[in-house]
């Protein structure tokens, strides 16, 4: 008998996460992909392995995207639910630590803190101007540093002596850094010294006034990295706890959203696991009709134009008019 | 042929829109003004204005870049103060010189000065730009009248009468920021199409917005403080909002310091869920959306909880 099944897509600047769960939200497959810039390209290989390993054995019941390519996604796949990735994380979060009241979620290039009371989101923040303190900048760091980046948070746990590291902005802790390296301090004191930083700043900046208690929660791309845990559990003084699927927490709340949209539309708009034959191509114009510019990207299916978005009037949602060329 | 004026369709325009435009028409004038803010008058404030200025102040370049070769004359009024004892942001008065030195080939600029912080000399102001065009003192005085007939009128239009109605959230900020909806990417639209009301600090009376305004402890230094400040106390006393949204730009000097003493009052008095979103020349609306949308799904959760439903069952709404 094939199993039901909904899946959860979380599509966002560094990784493209796949999730499938049954229908007492058990996950059965997780898939975390770097997402390199192409995500069309990035979900259908996701998908088609998907394809290979399940086809025959699972009955997909519901789709739901989310992460800032939630749009493209749902285009793709048509989802039944495209939610934004603060109200997914909250709901993964709190589907599997049920009493949790704080959520810190470091992602790629953004970084979110959930406050939530009586199992309710009552606050939230997430970065603004600056991606200081986000993955990209960690996994950079590691680069430089000659580093994989999953021995990063080992690296910062061997360390017995802290340096202090500027940590307000990604230029200054870099130029701070190569200053204590070239005075001689350990490889390992420098990394558990950019944890630190990392926390002090995701602290001043998005945890600003926000009542941190607990239980909580660390969940997205870095909470794999055991320095950053240690360091936000020495600043906050309780436990940080990191849950089995912390780096597909959005997917997986993208899963459970789509499993409640469905069981109330009784009808899913998922267009089957065969999308990933279909060749999709991009194509984007300046609209010349005003002073607006507006960049308009249209999406082909095997050459045939399926969508167009990204104007501000809506001239171009008609997909009969030909694009100019 | 009549002499032409022109007023940039920015900052203080959406302040005084109606007194400006209905003088110059009186006294027989062309009042061209600029069009809605687009992505071409962002471009060239942002690439004529000085570096450190907020985006309103950049895309007011853009609407004069867009104006100078329309018009015989532009109106660009040093407003010093609109309110007694009250300052506003110093860019405004600075603002002539700004255009003056980053705009070439500018028409002829009419910069009276307007400062209404000592005394309510509005007309005699007005008077002042008036014999620019005509040497008729009586003329003048009946079109600064008819003129501030219909300012009065427009405002108190947009007045609210009394609110009872659930759904409402407030959108805090500048005037100039919450008027222009290219600059604050349609959240007004967004809003009414996520089934909220919106209501701004503008259609609060200002007798009410004085009254609570008194209640900070403390001095109130800008008219703008002295508004936010007031809403932000009415509010709390009244509770005529689910949420509460403070749009800023990036850089804004008094914001520094309104957004966040309506912040710390808002978030120790109440738990009205409160977000500050900042923006700047963005004309992606990626990060904008998914946090407005987070705020909006926010207030249904909750709304469901204080019902006692599940906590995020039925406010799901699917496209």
């Amino acid at each position: 008998m094939k199993e039901s099944v909904y899946i959860g897509i979380d599509v966002g600047s560094v990784s493209t996460n796949i999730v499938l769960v049954n229908e007492n939200q058990e996950i059965l497959k997780k898939m975390y992909l770097r997402t390199m810039g192409n995500p069309i390209n990035v979900l259908q290989v996701g998908l088609c392995q998907l394809r290979d390993e399940y086809n025959d054995k699972i009955n997909v019941l519901g789709v739901g995207s989310t992460g800032s390519g939630r749009q493209l996604a749902n285009f793709i796949v048509g989802a039944d639910i495209v939610k934004n990735e603060i109200t997914a994380h909250a709901v993964a979060s709190s589907t599997y630590v049920p009493d949790v009241r704080t959520i810190l979620e470091i992602g790629g290039q953004d970084s979110k803190i959930i406050i939530l009371r009586n199992q309710t989101v009552c606050d939230f923040a997430m970065n603004t101007v600056c991606a200081a303190g986000t993955g990209s900048f960690i996994d950079r760091q590691a680069a430089r540093l000659n580093i994989p980046i999953e021995d990063f948070g080992d690296y910062a746990l061997k360390s017995d002596n802290p340096v202090r590291i500027a940590g307000r902005c990604a230029v200054f802790a870099e130029s701070d850094m190569i200053h204590k390296q070239q005075l001689g301090y350990s490889k390992e004191d420098i990394i558990n010294g950019l944890c630190e930083a990392l926390v002090r700043n995701y602290l001043n900046n998005i945890g600003k006034g926000k009542e941190i208690l607990p239980p909580i929660v660390f969940q997205g791309g870095v909470a794999a990295n055991k320095g950053i845990k240690k360091a936000f559990e020495k600043a906050l003084g309780h436990e940080v706890y990191v849950p089995e699927h912390y780096n597909v927490m959005g997917a997986l709340g993208a899963a459970l959203l789509a499993q409640k949209a469905v069981q109330k539309a009784k009808r899913t708009n998922f267009l089957g696991l065969n999308i990933v034959d279909i060749n999709f191509q991009v194509k984007g114009f300046e609209c010349p009709n005003c002073p607006n510019a507006c960049e308009v990207v249209g999406i082909y299916k095997d050459d045939n134009l399926a969508a167009r978005w990204g104007d501000k009037c809506g001239r171009w949602a008609d997909i009969s008019i030909e694009s100019p060329s | 042929m009549k002499t032409k004026i022109g007023i940039p369709r920015a900052l203080f325009y959406y302040e005084f829109a109606s007194l400006w435009v209905n003088f110059f028409s009186e006294l027989g004038l062309e009042v061209i003004i600029s069009p809605k803010t687009n992505k071409k008058i962002i471009n060239d404030g942002t690439i004529a204005a000085v570096d450190d200025a907020c985006i309103p102040v950049k895309i007011y370049h853009g609407h004069v870049i867009n104006l100078r070769n329309k018009v015989d004359y532009l109106f660009i009024p040093r407003i010093m103060g609109i309110t007694k004892k009250e300052y506003i942001c110093p860019k405004f008065c600075g603002l002539p010189e700004m255009i003056k030195y980053s705009v070439k080939d500018l028409p002829k600029l009419i910069n009276t000065k307007i400062d209404l912080m000592k005394k309510d000399n509005l007309l005699n102001q007005m008077l002042e730009v008036g014999y620019i065009f005509i040497n008729d003192k009586k003329r003048i005085v009946e079109a600064y009248h008819k003129a501030k007939a219909i300012y009065d009128y427009e405002k108190s239009k947009l007045k609210l009468p009394l609110v009872n109605n659930t759904n409402n959230v407030v959108i805090m900020g500048h005037p100039y920021i919450l008027s222009d909806d290219y600059l604050n990417m349609n959240i007004k639209a967004k809003l009414k199409k996520a089934g909220l009301n919106y209501l701004l600090p503008e259609m609060f009376d200002d007798d009410i917005l004085t009254k609570y305004a008194k209640q900070y402890n403390g001095k109130v230094f800008w008219y703008f403080f002295h508004q936010m400040i007031g809403t932000c106390f009415y509010l709390l006393e009244q509770k005529l909002v689910e949420g509460i949204i403070y749009l800023s730009s990036f850089g804004c000097g008094i914001d520094s310091v309104v957004a966040e003493t309506v912040e710390r009052n808002i978030r120790r008095n109440c738990d009205i869920p409160f977000m500050l979103l900042t923006i700047d020349e963005h004309s992606g609306e990626g990060g904008f959306n998914t946090r407005l949308e987070a705020f909006i799904d926010m207030l249904k959760w909750r709304k469901q909880n204080e019902n006692y439903i599940s906590p995020y069952g039925n406010y799901l709404y699917t496209r």
